[in-house]
């Protein structure tokens, strides 16, 4: 990890008047050897004279970074982290509380296929579906009694990622590597993986909305296993010898033309920023070749595709990019309206490589700084969905969206382990203790980061901007 | 002591503001008048609970649900939700319904915090069982200090301004440096040297057609000794067809033009396929330099504009509808209209005022729903509108009859169908109406129905309609006053309301109430709303079944259009279910786009258009087509939405302009939903915005950052004017002399402003930022101009105009940028790592950022691999030796000046570096590398 990249200072050797480096350094916050990462806003905002302010926390974030693992679809509380034994009585009868009004309708009861069984020592119930996740649960908090607004998957994805269900705004990403831009130059701030294409809402879900458009995600199919595939135009054409000769040339056309230009610092900026890109491509083709991770490390994760892209995460916050956000795959991969039994084999596809995620960061002393976020962008009904000859869904052994209330689960970067934090009424339908509201989640990760999520704005269209809008509370319980 | 100070704390934090903090003497004067005992209990239990628990979120600071609980004024007029307090029955108050956690939707104080000790909670019953003691003379602070909007520069009428005094009296060319000088030497500055012939051709070109001069054009002017040569450039730059090209893309940034509609649902088409259409008004707009009032008000209501003018201007209205379609959410797609239009063409931020008052500007929430109801009035065509006639030939032929079969596989069915639809709907209404006692549900999406299922939309609009009647209605009014009644006193209070229908002179005071239903109540008094319903649907059955009678043997009889049913209490019944304001009278578009045929209908139907729409979008032989709307038969009635939440409409609006840019009396729009008369009001000439933010925006794209910096927010939080009377100079020239953009082009370019060098070191460090325009700005091109130049060096660019948008990323693909299709769902990354504007709404200006990201495209993508190898192989380069003439001719075809002989040095010592023969694989040959060396430098992607 390179936090204080070289300066090429023998190629291009120059002296900026120092009003110029004055300038630059209250733009960027930072200091003057990050700043081609960052942007040089020329807008409205920076005008407004909060960019420079907004471009450092508001006080020491305990975590750094973030892996974001987003189980896309949607998984059922009661089949992972919130067991409702309750549910087994009425198998098959009326929940005697009624259920909820979903996307489409459910039944009866539906107890969970699958076991549950106490690990580590806070004794937290997990079930069957994620045995290596349990063992680090004394690491975890599991959120029990999340809340979301609508049980569709679109306005709940944006509502997760960015705080607004259909307007666009930043997501979360954008805003933190906007608020702290990257540890690393070499390589973007804000990363979303997915593996075969992408998830519902696309793009947006990691949209910089009205923020500048590089804080936007980078998006990576992990699907590729080839680097040169998977980063576009990180590789040379000339080859490292040549392009180096030929990017001499052109520091030396640029210096004589900086130097009638008034060192323009936009002109320096520009110079620095072939040299950035330069470093970038031998350190991002190391980055995401995860081949050069040694055999027992590969072992650990296990095969297959969640494996490398969770793997990929680790290289990549190890090396300081701020966000990354780890899709299970294209479309909604754990939509599991027609049968829950689905969700056995997704949770098998990456249960080991989560678990030995969370083992890793942590024996490399990187789980204390890094927050590692689990879940998806709303749980499932405890009540099992009906047939819909309409769509053709006939098994009637699967469960419908809910957002009345769901589990997510936190570990690693100032959370308090081996918790969980309120809980959902006896059948798993909605929080009905502590019920943490997505906006309380928000709040509670820019707290972790080091922003007070009511103070942490950008100004546009007249008005304050922020990723909370005007709601979130931090939750104080789940801090360390 | 301590008392007497944490009461004061509490008082300062209650009124917000302190001036306004009542005296201790004058409060406890006022306590002595009322109940000691009341004021005590107040003091010491109530207001600690409420200061600690309540004010955070319901206060002077936050006005959580619209509650304020920091006075009594506040706490009797409750939230959004209704009243908090109920003096009547004071356990029945929702805030003790809150307080003590009865229902698990409403808690308060929220978690984390809690519920209050059980204490607390007695002492808030005890205090609201006594009436809600508060201690009088107690005003509550205003929630923000409101800026003086009167006074505010942006409102005050444009007015032609004085040509100030300078000191230099040779320098000025034109009256806009009249305004710059004075300001500068009012600071003690001069003006910076002029910028040499080679850089002025560059920016100017660049500048209005967003291309690099041709080394014959560069040659041409520097050499041309007339004393007019500058002015003949301008004048040729904008007759050029690619000024139109250039300029019309700094409008669609405005305009938040995209070719797809962001993300949809199901199996609705991505593509706004004729988006084009509108792209390419816009530069022939431009290109023909249409006064810009008429610009705006075609692009606003080209189809309400007199017959007989250019079918091309319907085309316009892509403006209003080539936005997000965000899923169908027409509330939505109604707030990013009233966003492009109001930031676009007033530079105010009205959708600030979407669930509140705006914050800071003279826009209350009911002026934006004053514009919700302007464009909620009207909808969007279907198939986009044919732009004239299919020329004449077999083509034209083939299109015509090919079309005819499409249209004729959907008129066979979806009439039809929309006939049953509407039928089920007449048929069912007692189902409909018991479902509207329930109440509103919060919004879904939209998914395919099931044969027989109830539709929420629909139900929705009976709640609507019932809501508009109200209880003076002939046939609602027995409605209204059952829906009064408690369920347990239901039967007596109800056979109480239908006796006094028949009280003797009862009828001369009390509204009339509709025969029929009267005695059909009469006959058979209802034991609850549901009979009631029930009623109702039998009654509107019974008129519907006889109404299709009717209509059936008068076209068997083959006899006219029947207009009406004889019997006149029939036909007021038959009005509710075919009147234009029916509640079952959903259009045929908006039953598609809800879902509320059933699922196979539904699919088979959007099956039959999509087969029209995918011939339009790619028939050879018609005419071009636009994606316009259309004015509906009845226009909306606005209504506030209480929080901008649309299941809470609040009171009635007119459609009206802005308060704020209104003066006088505003009359409500009568024409249609007034969507003309907006377009007049924008463009009024007493509107005080529309010219000088336009005029604004012509300046930014010319020197690279604008009079007023906050291009889109003139507002009282927008940044104030640098040369307030050359604004208004220029803007009240602008409408006087006709709206000609051309025109304001010649003012700012020729003057000797724009004419400076950009290089002066002094003034850089008097002047960081250029307030004061004493030199022109460095600026580096935007993306479109980037790609543009380096297809042109290349020799590659395809300088064809107009037509369907194309894919930018694609190999060989050489058209200019603002051709490109732009897909807002999936901006090509190249786009967004060059700042080019988000489609997803107005873009008041780009960013310009510096990253990695950019120079690695340019190092590393086969596009500038492809461009650097067409450069070095451009024939009047190739043919020179291998050499210094060759080096020299490269520079100067890139950079567009002559070489230095260092420059040459440096390029042939590399040259020499390289291998002598052209490498076998995807690389480049040393002369191709040296190519693109000058394609990535500094000098070629800024303009001095």
């Amino acid at each position: 990890m390179s936090t204080n990249p070289k300066r090429n200072s023998d190629r291009t050797h120059r002296e900026p008047p120092s009003v110029s480096r004055r300038e630059l350094l209250r733009r960027s916050g930072m200091g003057l050897a990050a700043l081609a990462m960052l942007p040089l806003l020329e807008g409205e905002a920076a005008r407004a004279g909060t960019v420079a302010d907004a471009r450092r926390s508001h006080f020491p974030g305990k975590a750094k970074r973030i892996i974001h693992l987003f189980m896309n679809g949607g998984p059922s509380q009661v089949d992972t982290f919130d067991p409702k034994p309750l549910l087994e009585k009425y198998a098959g009868r009326e929940l005697p509380t009624g259920n909820l009004q979903t996307e489409r309708r459910t039944g009866a009861a539906f107890p969970s296929p699958f076991k549950f069984q106490k690990y580590g020592q806070s004794g937290i119930e997990v079930s069957e579906l994620f045995p290596h996740v349990a063992e680090s649960i004394d690491d975890i908090a599991v959120i029990r009694s999340m809340v979301a607004d609508i049980p569709n998957h679109e306005p709940s994805l944006l509502l997760m990622n960015c705080g607004e269900a259909r307007l666009p705004r930043p997501s979360m990403g954008s805003w933190l590597t906007y608020g702290l831009g990257s540890e690393n130059q070499n390589l973007p701030g804000f990363v979303a993986l997915c593996p075969g294409g992408l998830p519902i809402q696309g793009a947006q879900n990691w949209q910089s909305g009205f923020l500048p458009g590089i804080h936007q995600g980078t998006y990576i199919d992990t699907q590729h296993t080839q680097v040169e595939k998977l980063i576009e135009h990180i590789q040379s054409r000339l080859g490292s010898e040549r392009q180096r000769r030929q990017l001499d040339l052109l520091a030396a056309l640029n210096q004589d033309h900086l130097n009638r230009s008034q060192h323009d610092r936009d002109l320096e900026a520009r110079i620095e920023s072939f040299e950035l890109a330069y470093r970038m491509q031998s350190e991002a083709t190391e980055a995401f070749d995860v081949s050069r991770e040694p055999q027992h490390v590969l072992d650990m994760y296990g095969p297959g595709t969640q494996a490398r892209q969770i793997l990929i995460a680790r290289r990549l916050v190890e090396r300081g990019v701020r966000f990354v956000q780890v899709w299970h795959g294209a479309q909604q991969p754990w939509d599991s309206h027609n049968d829950i039994q689905d969700h056995a084999r997704l949770a098998r596809e990456c249960d080991q490589a989560i678990g030995a995620l969370l083992k890793d960061l942590k024996q490399r002393g990187l789980l204390d700084e890094t927050l590692v976020i689990w879940g998806g962008e709303f749980g499932r009904t405890p009540s099992v969905e009906l047939p819909n000859p309409l769509i053709g869904q006939a098994k009637a052994n699967g469960r419908d969206h809910n957002h009345y209330g769901f589990s997510m689960w936190l570990a690693g970067g100032g959370v308090k382990g081996g918790i969980t934090h309120g809980a959902t009424d006896e059948f798993g339908f909605r929080a009905v203790e502590k019920p943490v509201h997505v906006h309380d989640l928000h709040a509670t990760i820019l707290h972790l980061m080091g922003f007070d999520h009511e103070r942490f704005t950008f100004p546009y269209a007249g008005r304050d901007f922020r990723l909370t809008d005007v709601h979130g509370q931090v939750v104080g319980e789940l801090l360390a | 002591m301590k008392q007497a100070f944490w009461l004061g704390l509490a008082l300062t934090v209650l009124c917000g503001c302190p001036t306004e903090v009542t005296s201790q003497e004058e409060r406890e004067a006022a306590a002595q008048a009322t109940n000691a005992g009341q004021t005590e209990f107040f003091e010491s239990r109530i207001r600690p609970l409420l200061v600690e628990h309540c004010i955070t979120c319901h206060g002077s600071q936050k006005q959580q649900s619209g509650l304020r609980l920091d006075s009594r004024a506040g706490l009797l007029a409750g939230g959004d939700s209704g009243a908090v307090l109920d003096l009547a029955h004071p356990r029945a108050s929702r805030l003790l319904t809150a307080v003590g956690y009865e229902d698990p939707d409403l808690q308060m104080p929220p978690a984390p915090a809690g519920k209050l000790p059980s204490a607390a909670i007695a002492a808030f019953s005890t205090w609201i069982e006594q009436g809600a003691f508060w201690p009088a003379g107690e005003r509550p602070g205003k929630p923000a200090a409101l800026a003086s909007d009167k006074t505010h520069w942006a409102f005050e009428p444009v007015r032609p301004r004085p040509i100030p005094s300078v000191q230099d009296r040779a320098w000025p060319r034109s009256p806009v440096d009249y305004f710059v000088l004075s300001r500068l030497e009012g600071q003690g500055m001069t003006p910076a040297p002029d910028a040499d012939r080679t850089a002025l051709i560059r920016r100017v070109t660049f500048d209005l057609i967003g291309l690099p001069p041709s080394d014959a054009e560069v040659a041409a002017f520097v050499d041309d000794p007339r004393p007019d040569a500058y002015a003949r450039l301008i004048d040729r730059l904008l007759d050029s067809p690619h000024y139109g090209e250039r300029w019309g893309r700094y409008w669609l940034d405005v305009a938040r033009y995209a070719d797809t509609k962001g993300y949809v649902r199901l199996q609705e088409e991505r593509r706004f396929y004729c988006a084009f259409t509108y792209r390419d008004y816009v530069i022939a707009a431009f290109n023909e330099d249409l006064p810009y009032d008429r610009f705006l008000v075609e692009q606003l209501a080209a189809d309400q504009l007199p017959p007989g003018t250019d079918p091309r201007a319907l085309a316009a209205l892509g403006f209003l509808t080539l936005g997000r379609q965000f899923t169908g959410n027409k509330h939505d797609v109604i707030d990013d209209r009233i966003d492009v239009v109001t930031r676009g063409l007033l530079g105010l931020t009205v959708t600030c005022a979407r669930c509140h008052d705006h914050k800071y500007d003279p826009i209350p929430t009911a002026d934006y729903y004053s514009l919700y109801g302007v464009f909620a009035s009207s909808e969007d065509v279907i198939f986009p509108t044919p732009l004239g006639k299919p020329t004449a030939g077999a083509a034209a032929k083939q299109y015509e009859s090919d079309l005819a079969a499409r249209q004729r596989e959907l008129d066979d069915y979806e009439p039809k169908q929309y006939a049953a639809l509407l039928n089920e709907f007449r048929s069912r209404v007692a189902d409909y109406l018991i479902k509207a006692i329930a109440g509103r549900e919060p919004p879904q999406q939209p998914l395919p129905k099931a044969a027989g299922e109830i539709r929420q939309i629909v139900v929705e609009r009976w709640i609507e309609y019932l809501e508009r009647t109200g209880p003076t209605h002939p046939v609602w009014g027995p409605w209204h006053a059952f829906a009064a009644l408690q369920p347990e006193q239901f039967e007596t209070a109800a056979g109480a309301i239908i006796a006094g229908w028949s009280t003797p002179g009862g009828e001369r005071q009390a509204p009339r109430v509709h025969a029929t239903v009267k005695s059909y109540f009469a006959s058979d008094p209802p034991h609850s709303m549901a009979d009631v319903a029930r009623g109702y649907g039998e009654l509107l059955a019974q008129v519907h079944q006889r109404w299709q009678t009717l209509l059936a043997s008068t076209a068997a009889a083959g006899s006219g259009a029947l207009g009406r049913l004889s019997d006149p209490d029939e036909e007021e019944l038959r009005q509710v279910l075919y009147g234009d304001d029916s509640p079952v009278a959903v259009r045929p578009l908006e039953a598609l786009a809800e879902y509320l045929y059933d699922a196979p209908i539904n699919e088979e139907i959007v099956r039959r258009r999509n087969a029209i729409h995918q011939y339009l979008s790619h028939a050879a032989g018609g005419p071009p087509r636009a994606h316009t709307l259309i004015e509906l038969p009845v226009p909306c009635e606005p209504r506030v939405f209480v929080r901008g939440n649309p299941t809470r409409p609040g009171r009635q609006v007119p459609r009206q302009f802005l308060k704020a840019l209104s003066p006088g009396q505003r009359k409500p729009f009568a024409q249609g939903g007034g969507r003309l008369e907006l377009a007049r009001a924008i463009t009024s000439r007493d509107n005080p915005l529309t010219a000088r933010v336009a005029v604004n925006r012509v300046w930014e794209h010319h020197f690279g950052t604008g009079l007023v910096r906050s291009p889109s927010n003139f507002g009282l939080r927008g940044e104030a004017p640098t040369h307030p009377e050359l604004l208004d100079y220029l803007a009240a020239r602008f409408m006087e002399e006709g709206w000609s953009i051309k025109q304001l082009h010649r003012w700012i370019l020729l003057s000797h402003t724009y004419q400076q060098g950009s290089g002066d070191d002094v003034l850089r460090s008097r002047d960081p930022e250029n307030r004061l325009y004493g030199r022109m700005n460095r600026r580096r091109l935007d993306f479109e101009a980037l790609r543009d130049a380096l297809l042109a060096t290349a020799g590659r660019l395809d300088r064809t105009l107009g037509g369907p948008s194309a894919e930018l990323t694609v190999p060989g693909a050489n058209r200019r940028t603002v051709y490109g299709l732009i897909d807002r769902q999936g901006l090509p990354g190249m786009l967004a790592t060059f700042d080019f504007a988000s489609p997803d709404a107005h873009s008041p200006q780009r960013y310009t950022t510096i990253v990695p990201q950019q120079a690695l495209f340019l190092m590393n993508s086969p596009l500038m691999a492809d461009l650097a190898r067409a450069f070095a192989g451009r024939a009047d380069l190739k043919s020179l030796p291998a050499g210094a003439d060759r080096a020299a001719a490269m520079i100067r075809g890139a950079w567009g000046r002559p070489a230095s002989e260092r420059e040459i040095k440096l390029s042939l010592e590399y040259i020499a570096r390289e291998p002598a023969d052209a490498p076998a694989d995807a690389s480049l040959s040393g002369w191709e590398a040296f190519a693109q060396a000058l394609l990535l430098a500094n000098e070629f992607s800024y303009v001095d």
